[in-house]
Formats: C-alpha cells, structure tokens, sequence
C-alpha cells in the first residue's frame, strides 16, 4: 500500500543547483537582450500562410486559397507586442526521479528550463506566469513582469516538493489544466514540462486544445536517461512512482518491449499536440539546458 | 504430552528448515523506483525460474535428508502397531487363526472393512512366525471349516491367506474355536494358542466369554474390531402377482425409522416403496401397476446402517411351503370314515406344514406336479403312457413317490403298468399266514415297527423278484419279502408298500408306525426338494445329480462332492443360477437374522492377555533408513553439482 501513497520530497537539484544561478547562465547563453515578440495571428504586418486547424479564427481564412486550391489556409499578421509566457510544470512524484547517471531529478531539470524561460522572457518585457501540476507546497506565479517575477517564479520552484498522482488524482489535473488555461491568455506562450508518463489518456487532447485558441504551445517532455535506455539487466522489479504499478520482470528480455511502448506513448503525445498546432520538444537531463531552452525558444519563433 | 511427544514434534520442525533456508536464498529481487514501470512488461524471468524448479528438486530432497534422519535418530523409539507372536522361551508355536468372514465382518472399520483388518492382522502374525512354527487357518462363517490345516510351510499359509475373500455367512465362533483347538491340540509344540480375528458377533451376546475355559489358550488379537453399530436387513423378497412381500428384521438398537422399501427393476428405476413400521421385524407390502409387475428384480433399503451389502435382496416368485398329492379313492372303502381317504387324514394329523391336496388320477403332465414335494398313489391301477413319464419326470427331478399296491395294481390292464416304479407285475396274494418283522426295520420305522407285529393282513403284494432285488427294504414280511422299501430314482426316491392305504386291506393305515412312515417319507421329501430361499451358507445338496453348475451374485460357485451328492454351498447374498444336469433351476441366499444382532459376544479376561501376543513390535528399520539416507544424500549432491554447473554455464 505505500507504493499507492504520493512521495513527498525535496528536488534532487544535484549538479543543476543552484536554480537562479543555473538559469540566469541558461538564458545569457540562449539570448541576451530585448527581441521582437512573434506573435503570428491578427495584426499589421503579413506574416505568411499556414494549414487551418480546428479552432482557428474562421476571419483569417484566405478565400482565394481555397477557391483557387481548395485548401483551407489561415493568414498570419505578425505584431509587436508583449507575449505572456505561462509555464505549467509537472510536479507529480514521477517528476522527483532521478537516475544513476543524471544529473539531476527530472522536476529540478525541469525547473531550470521554465526558470531560464522566465528570464529570456523577462528580460525581453513579456510578462510570465507559472503553474504547477500536482507538487507539494508549489504555490502558482500570477502573471507578471519585472525582474521581481523572475525571483517569485524562482523561489516558488525552489519550494516546490515533487507529490501527487497524476494517475490517480483526475481532479489535480483538472485544476492545473483550468489554471493553465485562465492564466495563458489569447497570444501567450504556453510551455508545458513534464514527463508525459502518467498522465490520465484524454490530457493530450485537453492540453493541445491550447494551441489553436491563438495560443503557442510548446510541450516539453522530460525524461531521465534511466528511462530512454532502461538499463537495467536481469531481474528487476521496479515501483512506478504514480499508479503504484509493480512489475518484476527480466530487464533484458523485455528491454525492446519497453522501449517500443514509450515511443508510442512519445508519438502519440507529439501527434496530438503538432495535430493541433503545437511543437513538442523532447528532452533528457543530461541534455545541456541551454540547448534545450534555444530549442523551446526557436520552436515559438 | 510425552517426552518423546515433544521431541518427535520438534524433530518435525525441522522439516520446515530448508524451506526456510529456500525462502530465505530465493528472496525477491530489490525493489527500484522506476517512473514508467507501468509501460515495462512483466516477465517471469527464464533463469529464476529455472532456479525455482531446482530449488523445489533440491528442497524437497533436503526435506527427505531431514525426514529420513529423524526417523533414524527414533528408531529406536519406532514401534508399529502390527501384530506378532511372543514366544515363550524362543520356542516354536503352534498357532491356529481363526479368521471372521461372516457378513457382519464387512462393516467398517477405519475406512476398509473389518474383514480386510482381520485379514492384515493375519498377515502380520504370519510375517513375525519362523521357520517350525505351524499354523493353521480356520474360517469362522459358518458352517466353521478349516482354510487350512496346520502347516510348517508358512508359504501355504501366507497364500491362504491372501486369497481369503469375504463371504455373507453367518458366524460360527464356538465351532471355528472347536475345529481350531483340534487342529492345534495334538500338535508337538508346547506352545499353542488360538488366535481370534473377528467382530465377536455371532449373535449370542449372551453365551459364555469367549476364550474360558479353553485347553488351548484363545487370544482375541484385535479387540478394536469388536462389532458396533445395528444393522436392518431385507430378509426376503416374495412377489405374487403385482404384489411383493418384503420382510425386514433390525438387529437391537436398530430403528426403521425414515427407512423406505424401494422395489426396482433391473435399471434401477423404482417401480414402487413403501415405508415399513418402526419395529425389531416389519413385513410391507409393496403393490406393483401391472406392467410393472414382471419387472421387479430387487427390493433396497433407503438409508444406511453397519453392514450395506443386507440392505437389498432380490425379489422372487414367492415360493410355496411345498405340497403333497394324493391320488387315492376311498369310494371302494367298506369301512365309513365319513370324509377324506384315511391316508390324507393321516396327513392332516401329523400337522404338517405342507398342503395336502387330493387328485382324482396321477396327471398326464409334469406340470401339474409343479409346487408338490411328494405324491402318494394308493392303489394304482396301472399307468398310462403319459402317466407314467410324468410320474418318472417327477421322481428323477428329486420329487418323492409313494407307490401302495393293493388288489387294483395287481389287476392292471394289459399296457398299464406300473413302470418305472416296477418292471414287473405285482400279484395280489393271500397273507393268512406271514406277519411284518419288526426285526427287520431300518430308518425311519426302526423306533416304531414293534408296533406291526401283528399286522392284520389277509392279502398282500408281492414284487417279482427282479424288482424286489430293486428296492433297499424299510421293514419285511416274516418271509422276507419287502413290506415297505425305497429305492433311489435319479435325484428323487420311490417308496413302496406291499399293502394298500385302506383299512378294509389291512389295519396298518390305523397303526402308529404308518404315522412314522408318512412322517419320514414327508422329510425326506422335503429334503430332496429344497426350499428356493435358505440362509446364505446353506449347503445345497443333488443328490442323483452328475452336476450342478451354479452361478450367484460374484460369479461361478465351486461345487463339491460328498458321498457322490455334490454340493452347493452360496457364500453371498443373492440369486442363484443353478444348471443341475441340464435343468435350470433359480436359489436365494438369504442373510441370517442372526447376524444382524452386532452385540459383540463377551470375552474371557485371559483372551487379551498380552501374554500370547505383542500387539505393539519395536521393529528395527535403521538399516533400511539408513540406506534411504545415503541415497537421498547422494541425489543432493548430484542436484547441487548440476546446478552449479547450469549457473556457470549461464554466468559464462
């Protein structure tokens, strides 16, 4: 029974302490200075054409595409204007992993992606605002600027303990996902950062709903390097840390069978949410955390 | 709880050691946090469980090390609860077992029955004899008889014992321990005893204790047998039309209460029931629908009670008390009686329980004769053909004839003649002169001929000598010529009387000898025709008969021959086929109601006397333990060397 209750821990920083430090490093090296926010949707200047997906503006629609190419194709304006970045991270227990050859926990990788976010952001004028999914004592960043909210936003994911069952507890997901959508207005950049691993099924279709709503979403999955090689050998029996799954099996007999059925669970999240819209950046804590942060920032532009 | 209670109990907590030692080297693998276990399939792993099935192999044959290291540790506590001989001074024994295979010894005793113990017990007094003990068996259903005499070939006895099966018969303790003393009492050793292996119930719980008083000392091996429970019993089965009588006794104790009476057919459907009245005895009546009625082949108890195998009993033609014709006319009587023939009413004071039923002729056909013991012609006038085949029919079936010759026999018609009684005529002659001599009276008249020495007779019947040679004589005339005399025909008799059964002839129907000789005639009739029900164990004797080939309930039964008669002895409860010389005829064995009283028969003190016997043998099985530890041993070590190789084979 006590694998079915939530794990209450600090982060694991590991080498990824201290967070402000570590993210302020993080955003000097992905970019320094103000830039032009990138918000294609309605406004002055011509931005290009895209594929209309569900829940576009039907104002936007070229009529000339579609009766010359019978294709449905959106019209996009570039604007100059302030750009809210809602980041929701996932602070469930899975998030507190952290294997031999990490680093870090994936939550304290995690927390370093959406804390240097914030500071590019910042440091570029656009407001941020900060979500948590599941955590213990994880207070939310209302929506804010200035260089005080980089503090807020640092010090809330400094106190966030990872806890909570997102297999479990539908209720928790549901209040993290209403939270993410009242604090990401039309034009905010929504990041989400998680593990992706136990999460109920209907939460890809729910949070790539985001997307089209004038919104750009960028899904983040965060796994730990245990997790993408699954090196274990033998006999193991392994606890999941949410759903209180127990499996005892032989590492290298299924090893392929495993790996099979994560990249189905990564491509079916990627499909729902590029369906949508939405770009997906997948990442390992070993990664550097300046690659992963350009790679976030360069799929908003 | 004993000291050696304890320590065997401890010692079988080793046991558990290895299982504990297995347990504690197959521990689970550690357990790791893994976030997306849920995605990783379970698979039993190949090596553990290869492992599991060594380890089991290897527990189990550690268990056994353990076991059989106990046992050697106790053997010299080991006591087996068989049966064997304790000798007086290492001397030889003469031992005679008597051995129960009445019915009541099928009862249960433990989950096998009381037969297959005493039969056990049996065999463990024989495996503790030795060479120059002797032993005999006796069988204790009765009639007692011996299974084997006694013997020093210990092989025999062992195979007479083996092949003992259990029988219906009632029990006859006091006669097995008769034939059983005899059998040991001349014997050279000194030491003799009688074993008893039975239930003690033979249905006098009353008689003296068993085993008192007894030259030959008696030791009741396995009073644990002792009979218990009550038992009821189908005693009979009688159909008559669609009607079918059925008789019930319960032994004491033993209640009908809730108990029905089924009748079944051969499929064992019920064709009808009844429900018998709370009592030691019921008869019900049971009524058949008449397409039922030709259908009926057993009657079953419901319910259940000691012994199962009393509980049915076959359902037959319900069988006469037998009959007696008299073919005699008293129309030519000068002397007034004023009712039947004087020979009928001869029958009628003798109070029979046959029934006398008068014919006007001697039948044409055997079938009339069907149901009749005996037939008495007074007088004959000759036979017809037809008569005549019938009448020898009958004789030679085993009916009994008696043949008075009077004036009308001797005046026959030419072609009616008294064959096969006589060859020859009979003449009718003057006896003015000739007396009966009673010194010449054998059998059934030897009591009571003094009583024909005046015999008023004027005329009598003379044989030719031919025939007169035929028959073996009863009494004589003074002048030696056969007054009444009997000759055997087939399986049947005929006897004969040189004076007509008519007072105007003679005054021997008026004497009391002629009482005696209708007395005996009537017995030995009833003799040669056997009852079709008899209590199981009953010898069915055929006279006359080259064979008698009988099947019952278990198949084919041995026949036997004494003084030429063969025999039948029906050891089952049951039908019986019998084909005596070509003829068919069918039996019942019934159980005797003595042994359903299980009131077990008392004992005398001596016959428990540990004296004769040790129940309780230590037996020395070291060596035997011993080498069942080596080999276990050997099989571990072999188990441990492959499996040592098998994990370096997988680790390489």
């Amino acid at each position: 029974m006590s694998e079915l209750r939530p794990i209450r821990q600090a982060i694991d920083w590991g080498h990824l302490a201290p967070l402000r430090l570590r993210a302020k490093q993080v955003a000097e090296g992905v970019y320094a200075g103000m830039h032009r926010s990138a918000r294609r949707g309605a406004g002055v200047e011509f931005g290009g054409y895209r594929e209309y997906v569900v829940g576009d503006d039907l104002r936007w629609l070229d009529r000339r595409s579609l009766l010359r190419h019978g294709r449905l194709v959106i019209r996009q304006f570039e604007t100059e204007t302030d750009r809210t970045l809602s980041v929701l991270v996932d602070a469930t227990a899975s998030m507190a992993f952290r294997g031999p050859s990490a680093p870090g926990a994936k939550l304290a990788f995690a927390s370093l992606i959406a804390a240097a976010l914030s500071r590019v952001a910042l440091v570029g004028g656009d407001p941020v605002s900060l979500t948590f999914l599941g955590g213990e004592r994880s207070a939310p960043v209302a929506r804010s600027s200035g260089r005080e909210q980089f503090d807020r936003v640092v010090a809330a994911l400094e106190a966030t303990q990872p806890g909570g069952d997102a297999h479990l507890d539908r209720a928790m997901v549901d209040r993290a996902l209403q939270a993410l959508a009242r604090t990401s207005k039309r034009g905010a950049i929504v990041v989400v950062l998680s593990d992706l691993l136990d999460l109920p099924d209907d939460v890809a279709d729910r949070i790539s709903a985001i997307a089209p709503a004038g919104r750009v979403l960028v899904v983040v999955q965060v796994l730990d390097p245990a997790e993408v090689d699954f090196p274990f050998s033998g006999t193991v029996r392994l606890r999941a840390l949410e759903g209180g799954t127990v499996v005892e099996t032989d590492a290298d007999a299924t090893r392929a069978s495993y790996l099979e059925a994560l990249a189905k669970l990564t491509a079916a999240w990627q499909d729902a949410v590029v369906r949508r819209g939405g770009r997906f950046v997948r990442a390992k804590t070993t990664d550097d955390p300046v690659e992963v942060v350009r790679a976030i920032v360069q799929s908003i532009r | 709880m004993t000291f050696y209670s304890a320590l065997a109990l401890a010692v079988g907590l080793l046991v558990v050691a290895p299982y504990l030692a297995h347990r504690l080297r197959r521990r689970s693998a550690e357990e790791r946090p893994f976030p997306p276990a849920r995605l990783v399939p379970p698979a039993p792993p190949k090596a553990r469980r290869r492992a599991l099935l060594e380890d089991k192999a290897l527990y189990v044959t550690r268990a056994a090390v353990v076991v059989a290291l106990a046992l050697l540790g106790a053997t010299p506590f080991v006591r087996c609860s068989r049966l064997s001989l304790q000798r007086a001074g290492g001397a030889s024994v003469a031992m005679a077992i008597v051995l129960d295979d009445s019915m009541s010894m099928r009862a249960d005793a433990g989950g096998r029955s009381r037969f297959v113990r005493a039969r056990e017990g049996a065999r463990e007094l024989l495996s503790s004899a030795r060479e120059g003990d002797e032993v005999a068996v006796v069988l204790a259903g009765a009639p007692a008889r011996v299974a084997l005499a006694a013997t020093t070939n210990l092989a025999a006895a062992r195979d007479t014992v083996d092949a003992l099966v259990p029988s219906d018969r009632a029990t006859d303790l006091d006669g097995a321990l008769v034939l059983a003393r005899g059998l040991v009492a001349s014997l050279p050793q000194l030491d003799r005893r009688v074993v008893v292996l039975s239930d003690l119930a033979d249905g006098q719980p009353d008689a003296p204790p068993l085993g008192e008083a007894s030259g030959v000392p008696v030791w009741i091996a396995l009073p644990e047998l002792r009979a218990r429970g009550t038992d009821c019993a189908l005693m009979r089965a009688d159909q008559r039309g669609a009607r079918v009588r059925i008789a019930i006794a319960c032994g004491p104790g033993a209640t009908l209460g809730g108990r029905e009476v089924f009748v079944e057919d051969a499929a064992g459907k019920t064709l009808g029931h009844a429900a018998p009245a709370n009592g030691p005895t019921s008869e019900v009546v049971v009524t058949l629908s008449s397409d039922d009625a030709t259908s009926a082949t057993r009657a079953r108890l419901s319910g259940a009670d000691a012994i199962a195998v009393d509980d049915s009993a076959p359902v037959v033609s319900e069988a006469g008390r037998g009959a007696i014709a008299v073919v005699a006319d008293s129309a030519d009587e000068a002397v007034a009686t004023g009712g039947a023939p004087i020979v009928e009413q001869a029958f009628s004071a003798l109070k029979l329980d046959l029934e006398v039923h008068p014919m006007p002729a001697l039948p044409d056909r055997l079938e009339d004769l069907a149901g009749d013991v005996g037939i008495v012609l007074d007088d004959p006038p000759g036979l017809t053909p037809e008569q005549r085949h019938a009448l020898g029919a009958f004789v030679e079936g085993g009916g009994l004839a008696l043949v008075a010759l009077g004036p009308h026999a001797a005046a026959a018609p030419l072609g009616a003649t008294l064959e096969p009684i006589l060859a020859q005529s009979v003449a009718w002659r003057e006896a003015a002169r000739v007396g009966a001599d009673p010194s010449t009276a054998v059998g059934v008249l030897l009591g009571s001929a003094s009583g024909l020495a005046d015999l008023g007779a004027s005329w009598r019947a003379v044989l030719a000598p031919e025939d007169a040679a035929a028959f073996d004589p009863i009494v004589k005339w003074t002048d030696g010529a056969p007054l009444v005399a009997r000759r055997t025909m087939g399986r049947g008799e005929t006897w004969l009387v040189t004076l007509p059964l008519s007072a105007d002839a003679s005054d021997l129907p008026l004497r009391p000898a002629f009482l005696s000789l209708l007395d005996g005639w009537v017995k030995t009739a009833r003799e040669h025709a056997a009852p079709r029900r008899s209590n199981v164990g009953t010898v069915w004797k055929f006279p006359g008969a080259r064979s008698a080939q009988a099947r019952g309930p278990a198949g084919p039964v041995a026949e036997t021959r004494e003084d030429g008669i063969v025999r039948v002895v029906a050891p089952l409860v049951g039908t019986y086929d019998i084909l005596v010389d070509g003829k068919r005829e069918m039996r019942v064995a019934a159980p005797d109601v003595r042994e359903i009283d299980l009131r077990p028969r008392a004992l005398a003190e001596s016959a428990l006397g540990e004296r004769l016997g040790e129940r309780r043998a230590a037996v020395d099985i070291s060596a035997e333990v011993a080498l069942a530890l080596l080999a276990l041993m050997c099989a571990e070590m072999i188990l441990r060397a492959l499996s040592k190789r098998r994990a370096g084979t997988a680790e390489g």
